[in-house]
């Protein structure tokens, strides 16, 4: 892990201060907030394709998958209105300011990656964090073979980042994108099918590959079922683990699964790694 | 050797308290603990050097229960913390025992290793002196040798003192307790007095091999009848010498607030329930998995030796009579194949 | 108490051999005599491991709530007040009575096995340790009210002056008994253990857990404590069966029983004559789960 990716801080649980500089609807009950530091200059840390980053208001502190880091300008975040801390974050306009410390965790396999083919799979806002990974493979193109793409959310107004799903992904060299929603909807003439299923129908080759998936936890056990079923090795299958957080360093003890610490050791994992767990995850 | 005679305590630790704030073994009423030397009233609490142990650790000493850790002020759309509250004013633990320094020794591993030195905890920690309370005589309850603690001499001591009856023998370890020892010079004597005779214990813990076998254990039924009895309350985390679990919260009054971090406990629903609602431990018998798994296997395997350190306590105040030293046990016999 | 130990063994082996329960609620020895633990028999064979002695001083009636959401057959051991703990349960519609063999006890007071414990493991100073618990002096109910089948000889209650306790705070001075409350709740470390070993306590998502809003402060401070303690007391009204098991395994010596013994005059003041879980009529509700025009309402 490069050194500037790693928070530096005397007082790791102290936050810096950031700016919302856009807020971006994604869909009805997601947001991406877009941060950068309140002099105006850069960004308040590098971030690694998976990591994450504790985000507080003076309502709570919430740990969230960083979608994007552009460069030295902005850190973007895509975030689900889920409970009482992202609810206020909802509220919340331009210009205001937000606690931001990290960055925490592991990062997506971005150099063991390097000459593989990539399969994403992705369920509702588990978009977000792969997202990072599939941005980091546009960037550097010519290190990663073809890429697709299997995204499904519960309807077409619950699919995150559509400008890129449907226009900016597609033209990408060498990649496919799949969208599927759950259910049948008026002037919706894509796939209708839960992505577990999409994915077996789909039956992407596992040579030569990297399946990274992020979900819901119970799309992410039939996605790996469908995966193994494929032949997908453990080495091939990565994903990320969620468990409450607080401290997001280790310490606060809530987020083991096992002796593993999951905003520390994680959140992303392979196969021989989850296996080596607790069956809590 | 230096020797701390009897009658000269009180007269110590006035001493040691005009630098520091020392906090000694003390019974207040039904209560003990380790408690403001300077807080003894004459005729109602009592010294407790003598006994075997104080009902509640020293561990709030370096990780109180409720600890500020910064201002907020919300202004507009703006947001400031002006003030981290880092408390480095002078402590001394005096009389500690090894099992509860040991617990002291988790918490540096937890709070200052694995790659973040955790702010609030160091300046406590750093500004902490240390006099262990060497023990001769273990209780029916202890254990802390078959955890890898010796009660002799305590790991983790500045100073440490051994009792001899009418005086104590003196013996600094480290700077910070030569340090200590420089203030009270004075007050200390030298003279050769032979060291006690250690007790034997009295419950024997086997826990060799223990943490291995629980890895092949997670799923094992010992865990539905051991945690059947368990009510999911808190006290054996609250009153555990090592148990450090924590959550961050806020208050805010208005526009302006603090955050700060409290004691938790991994026997409450609520310490993983997700914000979305859900629970990768639902019941009490994940939680109580948890805990023992916590304790006798998983902080172990990140830091080499188990996050219980045989003091006894949770097994006096278990209201539903949960003893620890039955899990190892169990663990120890348990068939794998059941 | 041996005798005891006898006949609960032969009535768990016979109830579950023969189906009558899938499980048997009893205590079963620790590794002192003082540490007796609540058991779950399942077996025959495993009710040889019963015990009923000095210290089986728990309220069982408790742990039923661990199985208020399967349909197994339970039998369960209880003395005079935990019976009343089965009552309100009943009440309350958590636990169905055709699920239940209820073995009474007549109880000759019982001694505490966590006094016994600070005594003997070397965590006082000086014994404390006293003839009978200090909650069974205040006795007023040692006989079940409620049972399939009852041993022993029925006791008297052993209280001398039910409400000593709350009338000498009572005849405190306002700022008094603002001290007198601040010092003992500012002990408590919230463990949550008196709420834990409440058989009132039956809520499936306790106020104090819910984070949507928070209602109370995780702050360990006077007002979070207060009103951590207030809030529970008012819970308590028409509700705490005086099983005393609150104030027994408070780790910090907070004399719980106070406050619930403080709501329990007031409420039999105030709409008694009344006493929580001292008879079982189907139906019937504690005072504040249903209203009536003539309830009393000048302290609105």
């Amino acid at each position: 892990m490069h050194d500037d990716h790693k928070c530096n801080c005397e007082q790791p649980l102290v936050p810096g201060i950031v700016e919302v500089i856009d807020i971006k609807e994604e869909t009805p009950d997601i947001k991406s907030f877009y941060v950068k530091n309140i002099d105006g200059q850069g960004v308040p840390f590098n971030v690694l394709p998976g990591q994450c980053a504790m985000i507080s208001t003076p309502v709570g502190e919430g740990m969230f998958s960083c979608t994007w880091q552009e460069e030295q300008e902005w850190l973007q975040f895509a975030i689900k209105r889920v409970g009482l801390m992202t609810d206020d974050l909802h509220r919340i306009e331009v210009g205001q300011q937000l606690g931001i410390r990290g960055p925490y965790g592991n990062h997506f396999p971005i150099e063991e990656s390097k000459g593989k083919d990539m399969l994403f799979i992705a369920g509702g806002i588990g978009l977000a964090p792969l997202r990072s990974f599939i941005k980091y493979c546009f960037k550097h193109r010519e290190d990663y073979g073809k890429i697709q793409i299997i995204y499904g959310s519960r309807s077409y107004a619950d699919l995150c980042f559509k400008d890129e799903l449907f226009d900016l992904w597609p033209k990408e060299k060498d990649t496919e994108v799949f969208v599927t929603i759950d259910r049948p909807e008026e002037g919706w003439d894509g796939e209708v099918n839960f992505v577990p299923t999409y994915l077996e129908k789909l039956n992407p080759d596992p040579a030569n590959k990297m399946a990274v998936t992020c979900g819901p936890p119970v799309m992410i056990k039939f996605v790996i079922q469908a995966l193994e079923k494929m032949g997908y090795s453990d080495e091939q299958i990565i994903t990320t683990l969620e468990m409450r957080m607080k401290c997001g360093i280790g310490k606060c003890g809530r987020c083991n699964i096992g002796s593993q610490y999951i905003c520390l050791d994680g959140p992303v994992y392979n196969m021989v790694q989850l296996r080596q767990l607790p069956p809590e995850w | 050797m230096k020797i701390l005679n009897k009658s000269k305590l009180e007269e110590v630790l006035n001493r040691l308290g005009e630098n520091a704030d020392v906090y000694v073994p003390m019974s207040k009423g039904l209560q003990s603990g380790f408690y403001p030397w300077k807080s003894l009233e004459g005729g109602k609490d009592e010294l407790m050097l003598d006994a075997l142990n104080v009902y509640q650790p020293p561990k709030s000493v370096v990780f109180p229960q409720t600890e500020r850790m910064y201002s907020l002020y919300q202004e507009g759309k703006g947001l400031k913390i002006e003030e981290t509250y880092e408390n480095d004013e002078p402590r001394v633990i005096f009389g500690a025992r090894a099992c509860d320094i040991k617990g002291i020794i988790c918490m540096d591993e937890v709070f200052l290793t694995g790659g973040y030195e955790e702010s609030f905890y160091k300046a406590r920690r750093e500004s902490t002196t240390i006099v262990a309370n060497a023990c001769y005589e273990p209780g029916p309850s202890c254990f802390c040798a078959a955890m890898g603690v010796d009660p002799l001499n305590p790991e983790g001591a500045d100073v440490i003192i051994r009792d001899t009856g009418d005086a104590y023998i003196w013996e600094a370890l480290t700077e910070k307790g030569e340090a200590l020892s420089s203030t009270i010079k004075d007050l200390l004597e030298e003279k050769e007095l032979s060291v006690p005779e250690a007790k034997p214990f009295i419950q024997q813990v086997d826990y060799d091999g223990v943490a291995e076998k629980l890895k092949g254990m997670f799923e094992h039924p010992i865990w539905d009848r051991t945690s059947e009895a368990c009510l999911n309350c808190g006290i054996c985390t609250y009153i555990c010498p090592s148990c450090y679990c924590f959550d961050i919260q806020v208050k805010m009054y208005g526009h302006e607030g603090y955050r700060f971090r409290c004691w938790d406990s991994c026997m409450y629903e609520e310490y993983t329930r997700e914000a979305g609602g859900g629970n990768p431990r639902p019941t009490g018998r994940e939680r109580f998995r948890n805990r023992f798994l916590h304790k006798l296997e998983f902080f172990t395997e990140r830091y080499g030796h188990p996050l219980c350190t045989g003091c006894g306590r949770c097994i006096v105040v278990c209201p539903a009579g949960i003893n620890i030293t039955s899990i190892i046990s169990e663990a120890k016999e348990a068939d794998l194949d059941a | 108490m041996n005798d005891f130990t006898q006949q609960i063994q032969d009535i768990a082996s016979r109830l579950l051999d023969n189906g009558q329960v899938d499980v048997f609620i009893a205590w079963h020895k620790g590794q002192q005599d003082f540490q007796v633990q609540p058991y779950f028999a399942r077996s025959a064979d495993e009710a040889q491991n019963i015990i009923f002695n000095d210290y089986s001083i728990h309220n069982l009636s408790n742990s039923l709530l661990k199985f208020r959401d399967s349909k197994e057959k339970i039998g369960i051991v209880v003395k005079g007040c935990d019976s009343r703990g089965i009552i309100r349960l009943l009440e309350d519609n958590q636990i169905q009575r055709e699920r239940l063999y209820i073995v009474g006890i007549c109880c000759p007071g019982m001694k505490d096995p966590l006094q016994a414990m600070r005594d003997e493991l070397g965590f006082n100073h000086k014994p404390e340790s006293t003839e009978l618990a200090a909650k069974c002096n205040d006795c007023i109910q040692p006989n079940p009210v409620i049972y399939d089948e009852l041993l022993g000889t029925e006791q008297s209650p052993r209280v001398q002056d039910r409400f000593a306790r709350v009338k000498e705070i009572e005849a405190m001075s306002a700022d008094e008994r603002y001290q007198f409350f601040e010092e003992t709740i500012s002990r408590c470390i919230r463990c949550y253990a008196c709420r834990e070993v409440c058989v009132a306590c039956d809520c499936r998502t306790c106020i104090f857990d819910e984070m949507r809003p928070q209602w109370v402060g995780r702050e360990n401070n006077t007002t979070d404590n207060l009103m951590y303690h207030i809030v529970k007391a008012s819970h308590m009204a028409g509700r705490c069966i005086e099983c005393g098991e609150c104030e027994r395994v408070c780790p910090v010596n907070i004399p719980l029983m106070l406050l619930n013994q403080k709501v329990i005059k007031d409420v039999n003041e105030l709409f008694g004559p009344y006493e929580a879980g001292m008879q079982y009529v189907e139906g019937q509700k504690p005072p504040f789960s249903m209203y009536e025009e003539s309830d009393p309402d000048d302290f609105l």
